[in-house]
């Protein structure tokens, strides 16, 4: 029915080794090639042994093809029956575009070597759904994390914890400062300055607007979920503003599949439509209307909305092979179009097209490309690192490009190593381990005792014993720790014969030497008040000693 | 609504801007943008025409923006960036899946960079910019890297008082670039040997505002008080004054735009621009300068900043923008202008910047540059203190349809 896919971009799958555990994220496809090379090499992973044993769990971040289009293959022809895990919306999605692309792919254009659809079910089965916040141990040592990353519905970004070490993997960039050690992150369009948002969807009203003026038809093929219900929120506003009066409609099989899914996963859409959402009813339109097949006749300007989204089956083509021959009539293709399809024909610049029965379309109409693609621009991916203030940084590019402005860039503004390996390369990131220390609650009480109170801001010097044994680390008091370890305490004195000339007596010099010194010691050492740290015995006339 | 949303709807109704693309550059240490060039056809393989490189332009090698920081601190970027096809093409596509800038190398700079330009004919470009008016010379694409190099600094004698050098290059004889901070101390050097070729005579120690190469042997002198000042550069310590400070308050600061003549026609032929930091607008002919062609005055809300900018169209007979003076760029066509110094009115106002910004922040975004497509008539760019830039055009009004 629908899929999500950028040109240019090959396809996703990272392994990671992390304290001894294997996690691959992402099983992505390429959707440029029609042969071995559009999965993945999974060969590199490992020469013999079972990926079941190799691997821990797979991860996989949202359902775009690019990212998990290799999973039913890997699972059911490969060969891994370990778990895989996704967001409940992606565990949903992911069926359908697997199943919509292998009917192309194996219906459409013929090819064998592909997954079944008996593949893709069995495979969904080894899926475990997990939801955002949730801790999932995957095993003793290994969890796993989802936060939400608001890329597509379901889109998540994982955090990958052994013990002290994590890792967090995202495609976008909205993140918390969960300070792992590495953050890897998808690179495409790093070196992409994006325009403004605003400005496209001004470009889209501009060009619907201008359609329908001159009293032509408007086709836009949507995918169910995406783009569509924010486009109509968009449209909407728009033609109550600017008050007009030409129908907008929605094709209602669009409307209750993805009413469905909205409401299934509420919390994941962005706040714009969860706000339109509680507002009414998705699609309470005042302007928009469901769609009757009938209306595609109806004279006069109109605004569409069908799937699915590359023109390539159902209602979408058959509106578009009527409207085709006028060319004051627009087609608004929403996003890549997979070969084959009509929609990556036209987007082409063909302009006759052989359908069914050899007959032969004739393409007036304007055909307008428009792209919202959410992937991380230069911009994102540094304000990624500055959230999340990993220790390192990892790469992953679609094509092998010059990266080396962008990596000193990311080096110099947050002095941290940035990796970016090409395909099949390893890469090596060390980690300072942190190790817990078992403080005695006593030492603590007693440290905490003495002096100023301890603050957020200011670290407080304490001191201790670190005693070490066995695997464990303890901080106690150096008298527990002597007596723990059977050793007796000895005192050392240092002392250091000074001679003072001095016309004055005894006693007054020893009070000057005396005094000089307190107030010397008081600025140098901040003594806890009270504590008296310089002692003058009088009654041997020569000592002062210090505490 | 929202004051950008309904700025955008405004644009989109009145006819106003044909279509728009706005941008976002942001970084630390990217404060503003400053110093950018304009666009040109570039001597890339197969795209057809021959290069129209014009003599002390700013054009990188090949299409391109090239943009850089002028913050305090250190790590100010320059970027040279590859435009989306949109804007490579005469006609224009609202809807284009490539729609982005894309950085194409980068570099990054100690100083603050306040003038950029490219040296023609040779992948190399030149930067100035305080504390002082030594100039710094970097190679742009190399084969195998994307970082913009540093590779030499050509140093000044520097005395008190000095600010940053203004700059212009050529690639006429060999590549050269011309600079100074002041009137007496205006040299041309040759870009990659460092050697002087030509040091102008001292009229006096005035701030200069900006330089140009009319031609090759010929080079025009702005100063921060209005003054022009013509040179020779075959005739060494030549320099005459071309036109005086226009009578105005000597508070006012002063720039100039020059434009560039067509194949054939004699540099000096083009009329030079003065824009006040008042507002007040000025046109010589360089070959009568002893009245004005015209004098005008724009509509500025507040006094004229640093960032004063005109420029004339390259491609319209006539027109030229001005910026400096709050978040707007001003378009004019200056055919109607007289003497009489009379207030004009602007054919297209660009306010984007005003409403780009994240909302609320302290003070409104100045632009700090503008320049022309060199295609596409009536196409501009223009970028702010915030870190936007603004790819823009307008729609002529028609006529006289009352």
């Amino acid at each position: 029915m629908f899929c999500w896919c950028f040109p240019g971009v090959s396809l996703v799958c990272i392994l990671v080794s992390i304290a001894g555990k294997n996690v691959m994220l992402d099983c992505g496809m390429h959707m440029g090639y029609n042969d071995d090379r559009r999965f993945p090499d999974f060969s590199y992973i490992t020469q013999n042994g079972r990926l079941t044993d190799f691997l821990d769990c797979v991860i996989i971040s949202h359902f775009h093809l690019d990212h998990c289009g290799a999973l039913p293959y890997f699972s059911e022809m490969v060969g891994y029956d370990g778990p895989i895990y996704m967001t409940h919306p992606t565990k949903a999605i992911c069926p359908i575009l697997l199943e919509d692309y292998r009917k192309i792919t194996v219906d459409k254009k013929g090819e064998t070597n592909f997954f079944t659809s008996q593949m893709i079910k069995d495979c969904m089965k080894k899926v475990v759904a997990v939801h955002l916040h949730q801790t999932v141990q995957v095993d003793e040592e290994l969890e796993i994390k989802a936060y939400y990353a608001g890329h597509v519905l379901g889109a998540a970004m994982f955090q990958i914890r052994v013990g002290c070490e994590s890792v967090v993997y995202t495609v976008t960039a909205w993140i918390d400062k969960c300070r792992p050690d590495l953050l890897i992150t998808e690179s495409t369009y790093a070196t992409t300055i994006r325009d403004s948002k605003r400005c496209r969807e001004r470009d889209f009203l501009k060009k619907v607007h201008e359609t329908v003026e001159r009293g032509g038809k408007v086709l836009i093929p949507v995918f169910a979920l995406g783009r569509a219900q924010e486009l109509c929120i968009l449209l909407e506003t728009f033609w109550e503003r600017m008050n007009l009066k030409a129908p907008i409609y929605f094709s209602t099989g669009l409307t209750e599949k993805a009413n469905h899914y909205y409401k299934l996963f509420i919390t994941w859409t962005n706040q714009k439509i969860r706000k339109t959402f509680v507002q009414r009813n998705m699609f309470e339109f005042k302007h928009i209307k469901a769609f009757d097949r009938a209306f595609a006749d109806n004279p006069g300007p109109m605004v569409v909305f069908a799937t699915p989204g590359m023109l390539h089956a159902g209602q979408s083509l058959q509106i578009f092979r009527k409207w085709a021959g006028n060319e004051k009539n627009m087609v608004i293709m929403p996003g890549y179009c997979v070969q084959g399809t009509v929609g990556h024909k036209i987007l082409s610049g063909q302009r006759k097209l052989e359908m069914e029965g050899r007959q032969i379309l004739e393409v007036k109409m304007q055909v307008e490309y428009m792209s919202f693609s959410a992937h991380a621009d230069a911009k994102g991916i540094m304000q990624l690192i500055r959230q999340a203030e990993p220790r390192n940084v990892l790469l992953v590019h679609g094509e092998a490009k010059k990266m080396e402005f962008l990596k000193q860039k990311i080096e110099q503004e947050f002095n941290v190593s940035c990796f970016m390996p090409a395909n099949g390369e390893t890469t090596t990131i060390l980690t300072n381990p942190c190790i817990p220390v078992d403080i005695s609650l006593g030492l603590l009480k007693r440290e905490t005792a003495i002096g100023p109170a301890p603050d957020a801001k200011k670290p407080k010097l304490m001191h201790g014993s670190l005693l070490m044994k066995d695997n464990s680390f303890r901080l106690v008091s150096p008298e527990q720790a002597l007596k723990e370890l059977g050793l007796a305490e000895h005192q050392l004195r240092f002392t250091c014969r000074v001679h003072i000339q001095d016309p004055r007596k005894e006693h007054e010099t020893g009070l000057r030497v005396y005094n000089h010194l307190k107030g010397a010691i008081q600025w140098w050492l901040h003594p806890p008040a009270g504590a008296d740290v310089v002692q003058l015995e009088q009654g041997s006339w020569r000592r002062c000693s210090f505490l | 609504m929202e004051a950008a949303d309904e700025w955008l709807l405004q644009s989109l109704r009145l006819s106003g801007a044909k279509w728009l693309e706005l941008f976002r550059l942001q970084g630390v240490g990217l404060h503003g943008l400053r110093g950018h060039s304009g666009l040109c056809q570039g001597g890339r393989a197969g795209q057809g025409g021959s290069p129209h490189r014009v003599p002390g332009s700013s054009c990188p090698p090949h299409e391109g923006v090239c943009v850089a920081g002028y913050g305090q601190s250190d790590g100010n970027e320059i970027l040279q960036l590859i435009p989306p096809p949109t804007l490579l093409t005469k006609e224009t596509q609202g809807l284009c899946p490539e729609r982005d800038f894309k950085v194409e190398c980068g570099g990054f700079s100690e100083r603050p960079v306040y003038s950029l330009k490219y040296v023609p004919n040779t992948s190399l470009l030149v930067t100035s910019g305080p504390p002082d008016s030594s100039l710094q010379v970097w190679q742009v694409s190399a084969e195998n890297s994307d970082v913009i190099k540093s590779v030499s600094t050509i140093a000044t004698e520097s005395g008190t008082g000095q600010s940053w050098a203004k700059i212009a290059t050529i690639s006429a004889r060999a590549p050269w670039v011309l600079h100074g901070s002041r009137l007496d101390r205006v040299q041309i050097t040759e870009v990659e040997s460092r050697k002087n070729v030509y040091t102008a005579a001292s009229r006096g120690s005035e701030e200069l505002s900006n330089l140009a190469f009319l031609d090759c042997n010929t080079v025009l002198l702005c100063c921060a008080t209005g003054r022009l000042c013509l040179a020779d550069t075959r005739q060494p310590q030549s320099l005459v004054e071309a036109a005086s400070v226009p009578s105005a308050p000597c508070s006012e600061q002063w720039c100039m735009g020059t434009r560039h003549a067509a194949q054939g026609l004699e540099p000096s032929s083009q009329p030079v621009a003065r824009l006040s930091s008042r507002g007040l607008l000025t046109l010589t002919d360089l070959r009568k300068t002893s009245e004005l062609l015209a004098l005008a005055k724009a509509r500025v809300s507040s006094p004229g900043s640093e960032f004063l900018c005109v420029s004339w169209a390259p491609a319209l007979e006539g027109y030229l923008a001005i910026s400096g003076f709050d978040g707007t760029v001003h378009v004019y066509d200056t055919q109607s202008w007289d003497s009489s110094g009379r207030e004009a009115e602007p054919i297209f106002v660009h306010r984007g910047h005003a409403f780009g910004g994240a909302g609320g922040s302290e003070d409104p975004p100045l632009v700090t540059v503008h320049t022309w497509h060199l295609q596409k008539p009536r196409t501009l760019l223009s970028a702010a203190s915030d870190g936007s830039l603004h790819v823009w055009d307008w729609v002529q009004p028609c006529g006289k349809c009352g």
